[in-house]
């Protein structure tokens, strides 16, 4: 049998720290800032529902960002981080309900309390998956989160049954937090802190550490570090921060119940960190942020939007596997001209938005053809009738029906291997 | 009076009632579903039933001269999907939002409903639960916004205990055996409290995982070690349908009392091991008269497949939140969420299963119940098999209902 | 049982009850211990060769039970299930080829998460073709009946027919991997793979009939279980995480592993569900009973309601004092 021990840990390319490189670091800050910027001033142009949907994307962010320290930086692929998540959201609930419902500390400091409750968990889970690594770790924190699941439901006095633990932002500091802007810029002040915290954490000595244990723990071990404690301090600091996205979440949504310690969430963490890029540091929060904006758009358009991400996330995985982030890293090393460049994203991108277009028309019309609804409609004999999709009526004995989404298909395949094609050419004509 | 103060006086309340009328704001309702993912099957029936509902409000005229618009979201699968989804939809305008298919959700959105009525006084929202049907919803969380109209453990323990004992198959000795969360939890209390009234013993308790297991063997041989003559369940889905299972091919005789064996697709997995069960349903057809019968062939017509399950609850519930409506009069052209509150504590509708109304104390409807039996002969037959659901006993809202919980203290707005 | 012994019962109907228990959960344990082999025999072979640990492989035990259900009203039972797992095989061939070779030079970490989201996918695109609640799939007339009483209760034929083609199941593949040719090679492509690449045979397409075995037998499993237990969407996801909590504790990539793996689970959940004793009763014994009771929390579970959750303890227990599992090799 092969050994197991790192066959989980290597991203695909190499580890670039933070995405920037010693030649730019100023077109870097000032994008930066102009994000920065963009953030403070969204409240001003977005609609109500959208500033929800941010303070999601952020939550959501973050706990990406901290789930990449294990697995991107760290080399170990954790499969429960659901566990840390939810005991900081149950833990800033608490707080939050403590002396008869003023809570332990002022409304925008209770965050603290999910950062305590993820450390503390962390510690002792990372004490003991620490003790494996590769497949094996990543099992046994499996195996943590679902134990932690199967038994909060029974554990009614701390997680509160299904109705979960309730509670109620108190007004504090001139604020009611009351309504959505107010809780978008506290959500937006401690993501803010916490992402700098832990980018500052790839600077330090631990966080150079970090790297070592993905790429080769039994040098380190020969160095004369204690690669276990090591291993022990990373997990902490993940689960830390992890829990900080976990008290977000209970702020926002003034309570939770234990379905935040289901698989759905550890698996949705590591779909977003992988599809956003884990070699590079803001990678897993640009795939958190596009992942959970899709999922708020369009699960109220379409009955099929779960097919939808499945297929987005197999085929990044398949010809992005370095994730959406990875088309910066490219962009930089590849050595043509930038109007070059463009012109074969513009052409990757046609491809793609075609093929797009054929997949969600068949599967829409097949999931209108299918539905009970339309079956019943259905007499022996006659022709089946119009379907309606984008506004418009389609029969599904016409041919035209049929081709449109095929040709579609068929269009977009042939931009994309063309050109695929011709760079592939380009890249092997400069290389002779 | 000068001429033109007079005129001045005419305009003003003309402009207005123009204005009002210009700026009539039609009602928006949510349905608030798990529409995707594993839980989705009950869910989007919940969706049909409202749009069945509101379809038929908007032919009788709409409320203020406009339709009555529906508006879907998306709870991907849990409350905290709800939380995010109820916060897009009050950003939406909508002031009702519908839900029923799971007691977590429910919870979920009772409280946030209530703390956002409580930060933004005059902009309230109403949640009208058609079947999320844990206990506490109209006990310590009852809420004066938050209107019940399924029934819930007590209402439905009770109905079934009367019907199997009249019908003389109850035994002397019964098997409780439900899903460890609230709804299981409650029923296991529902089924010792009818005891008495009942005239059994409940020789043995049992609460499993949820949707968790597969082979229910041992629960069967835990079953048949206790004598029971009947197995009294609140399980749904799977945990019914595998329990039921195990039962028939242990080949152990007992009888089952149910909550949810006509959910869509019980009766043809069961096969011939669902016959001589018991249900106790808020609707069923051969029960239901002549008025019944054209509610049946409408909404069969309409969405392509017979109201059943959760279905006919729901579209009682929205006729009643449509006779609410009805006399709710518009103030500046929009619905003030507390008046129409105020009407639907006092709305009636006569079903073609009975009357059913809705109880100011804790916001519970009042709502027929009929227990029914699986068997060959029934009028109407389910899921493409030749089995139907034949009643047995049908009880009027008043015979149906039980006390107001103690724990609920309703906070009523001035 | 517990309450039976306080009873006051005489001896000898308390020990001839603790012997209907005894036997009775002793044969549901192994005959659902065989079934869980049926599923995770695929699973373990698969990751022993290629390290994937196949997320999507409880998508092609779904797969199966649906195939068999549709072919089974068509061409009959017996044919149905032969050509499910026929069919399950190539798709499994399929994927194999086009998805997980592309990925494997990505590292185990992007062929994992590739399996992943084809089990989403797989999913979704059962819930689009048969609709969102459990089929009709039944155990056919013909085989509905009791083979024997134990204890004046029927126990199902079928259920003993299921034990006995997944023992078969386990004696073919054990011969076929220890006593043909063939086996040598995959047995050593398993072992080592670059070598035996060295030496001329062609790992890739011994990697893809594996991967097609193995996703055949979860075929083979689904179509002779969705019948006796239900057909429906979630049936991936019910038996998830318990394949994989069967796997790890068998070893991973060990067959014999699989098997006592499987065998002890089935047997735990069946015993536990029939014994309803709390940490608080056993330490009523010694006195401690009202303390533990006042206490509360996971001190007054019943074992019996913990049936569910007993796995991933056993789970996390061989993980951490022996993660190669009871018969993995040693790391």
């Amino acid at each position: 049998m092969t050994t197991m021990n790192n066959s989980l840990d290597k991203p695909v390319a190499a580890p670039v720290l933070a995405a920037k490189p010693a030649g730019a670091p100023m077109l870097a800050k000032i994008l930066l800032a102009a994000l920065l910027l963009l953030l403070l001033a969204m409240p001003g142009f977005l609609s109500t529902s959208l500033v929800n949907a941010a303070i999601q994307m952020l939550i959501m962010a973050l706990f990406a960002s901290a789930f990449n320290v294990l697995a991107g930086q760290g080399g170990m692929l954790s499969f429960g981080h659901a566990a840390y998540f939810g005991i900081g959201a149950f833990a800033t609930l608490h707080a939050m309900n403590a002396v008869s419902g003023q809570g332990l500390l002022p409304t925008p400091l209770l965050p603290v309390f999910g950062a305590i409750g993820g450390a503390i968990t962390g510690l002792v889970a990372g004490w003991f998956s620490s003790k494996r690594s590769g497949v094996y770790f990543s099992m046994i924190t499996l195996a943590l989160a679902e134990l932690l699941h199967a038994l909060a439901p029974h554990l009614k006095s701390v997680f509160g049954g299904e109705s979960g633990v309730p509670s109620m932002r108190m007004p504090a500091w001139g604020f009611t937090f009351g309504t959505p802007v107010e809780v978008y810029y506290l959500t937006l002040a401690w993501v803010v802190a916490s992402l700098a915290l832990l980018f500052f954490f790839t600077r330090t000595p631990l966080g150079r550490l970090t790297l070592g244990l993905r790429e080769n723990a039994h040098r380190l071990k020969f160095l004369g570090y204690n690669v276990h404690m090591a291993r022990v301090m990373v997990f902490v600091i993940s689960a830390t921060f992890t829990g900080i996205a976990g008290g977000l979440l209970a702020m926002s949504n003034e309570a939770a119940n234990y379905s935040v310690f289901e698989v759905r969430l550890s698996s949705e963490v590591v779909l977003n960190s992988y599809i956003g890029g884990v070699g590079v540091f803001f990678g897993p929060a640009l795939g958190a942020a596009v992942m959970t904006f899709f999922g708020y758009a369009v699960s109220d358009l379409t009955r099929s939007w779960l097919l939808y991400q499945g297929i987005i996330f197999v085929a990044v995985m398949m010809f992005m596997p370095n994730g959406l982030s990875g088309i910066v890293a490219w962009w930089r090393a590849s050595k043509f001209t930038g109007a070059t460049k463009l012109g074969y994203v513009l052409a990757w991108s046609v491809g793609t938005l075609l093929c797009a277009a054929g997949v969600v028309f068949i599967v829409e019309l097949l999931q209108r053809m299918l539905s009970d609804d339309y079956q019943f409609q259905l007499v022996q004999g006659q022709p089946w009738p119009a379907l309606n999709l984008f506004g418009q009526a389609w029969l599904p004995g016409a041919v035209v029906t049929w081709l449109l989404p095929v040709a579609l298909l068929a269009i977009g395949g042939v931009v994309l291997k063309l050109t695929s094609a011709r760079w592939q050419a380009l890249n092997d004509g400069e290389a002779q | 009076m000068h001429k033109s103060t007079q005129l001045k006086f005419a305009i003003a309340p003309t402009l207005a009632l123009v204005a009002g009328i210009v700026t009539a704001a039609p009602v928006k309702i949510a349905v608030l579903e798990t529409l995707s993912g594993p839980q989705a099957s009950t869910g989007l029936l919940y969706r049909t039933a409202v749009k069945y509902a509101i379809d038929q409000m908007n032919a009788a005229g709409g409320w203020n001269g406009e339709p009555v618009q529906l508006v879907d979201y998306d709870n991907q699968g849990g409350p905290s999907g709800a939380s995010d989804k109820l916060k897009a939809a009050i950003a939406d305008g909508v002031q009702i939002v519908v839900q029923g298919a799971s007691s977590a959700v429910g919870g979920q959105i009772t409280e946030d409903v209530r703390k956002h009525n409580l930060r933004n006084p005059s902009k309230e929202i109403v949640y009208i639960n058609v079947g999320a049907e844990a206990l506490e919803l109209t006990g310590e969380k009852c809420n004066f916004h938050h209107f019940r109209f399924g029934g819930n453990a007590q209402v439905r323990t009770k109905a079934l205990v009367d019907a199997m004992k009249q019908a003389n198959v109850l035994g002397s000795k019964v098997y409780s055996i439900n899903q460890n969360y609230s709804w299981g939890q409650d029923m296991e209390h529902a089924i010792s409290d009818n005891a008495a009234a009942g005239g059994y013993k409940v020789v043995e308790k049992a609460l499993h995982d949820v949707n968790k297991i597969q082979d229910f063997a041992p629960y069967v041989a835990k079953i048949k070690a206790s004598n029971a003559d009947t197995v009294l369940t609140g399980n749904w889905s799977n945990d019914l349908l595998l329990l039921m299972k195990a039962t028939r091919a242990a080949g152990l005789k007992v009888r089952f009392g149910t909550v949810y064996l006509d959910q869509p697709g019980n009766v043809a997995n069961a096969g011939e091991v669902a016959v001589g069960h018991y249900v106790v349903q808020s609707f069923n057809p051969e029960a239901s008269g002549a008025e019944g019968e054209r509610f049946v062939t409408d909404y069969k017509a309409k969405t392509g497949h017979m109201p059943a399950f959760i279905e006919p609850q729901t579209v009682f519930g929205m006729q009643m939140v449509a006779d609410a409506l009805k006399r709710t009069k518009p103030e500046a052209g929009a619905l003030n969420v507390n008046a129409f509150a105020k009407a639907l504590e006092a709305a009636k509708v006569k079903t073609s299963v009975g009357e059913m109304s809705m109880r100011a104390a804790d916001h519970q409807a009042l709502l027929p119940m009929i227990v029914s039996t699986v068997t060959k002969d029934a009028k109407y037959k389910v899921d493409a098999t030749d089995m139907g659901f034949k009643p047995v006993k049908r009880f009027t809202a008043e015979e149906a209902a039980t006390p107001v919980q103690s724990s609920c203290v309703m906070k009523r707005p001035a | 049982m517990v309450a039976m012994c306080g009873k006051g019962s005489s001896s000898r109907t308390f020990w001839n009850k603790l012997m209907e228990f005894f036997t009775v959960s002793l044969l549901n344990g192994t005959i659902y211990g065989l079934l869980l082999f049926m599923v995770s025999a695929g699973l373990t072979l698969i990751f022993g060769m290629m390290g994937v640990l196949n997320f999507a492989h409880t998508s092609f035990y779904m797969i199966g039970a649906y195939l068999a259900y549709s072919l089974q009203k068509v061409i009959g039972f017996w044919p149905a299930i032969i050509i499910a797992p026929i069919i399950v095989g190539f798709l499994g061939v399929i994927v194999e080829r086009f998805f997980l070779r592309r990925v494997h030079k990505y590292g185990h970490a992007h062929e994992l998460l590739v399996t992943f989201g084809l089990s989403f996918i797989i999913a979704e695109l059962i819930k689009l073709f048969f609709g969102n609640y459990p089929v009709n799939y039944q155990v056919p007339s013909s085989l509905n009946f009791a083979a024997f009483q134990l204890f004046g209760t029927d126990y199902p034929f079928y259920r003993l027919m299921m034990g006995v083609i997944s023992l078969l199941m386990f004696g073919l593949i054990f011969l076929l991997l220890s006593r043909t040719r063939v086996g040598i090679v995959v047995r050593s492509a398993i072992y080592r793979p670059k070598m035996a690449e060295a030496l001329g045979h062609n790992v890739p397409l011994v990697f893809m009939g594996v991967f097609g075995v193995g996703a055949g037998l979860a075929g083979l499993a689904g179509a002779v279980a969705g019948a006796f237990y239900t057909t429906n969407p979630n049936m991936a996801l019910e038996l998830g995480v318990l394949v994989f909590v069967v796997v790890v504790i068998g070893g991973l990539g060990s067959l014999e592993g699989a098997m006592v793996s499987s065998i002890l689970i089935g047997l735990i959940s069946s015993f536990a569900v029939g014994i309803d004793l709390s940490a608080a009763d056993v330490l009523g014994y010694v006195g401690a009973g009202e303390w533990a009771q006042q206490v509360g929390g996971l001190l007054t579970l019943k074992i019996s309601s913990l049936a569910a959750t007993i796995p991933f303890a056993l789970m996390l227990l061989v993980l951490l004092v022996r993660p190669s599992g009871l018969m993995g090799e040693k790391e």
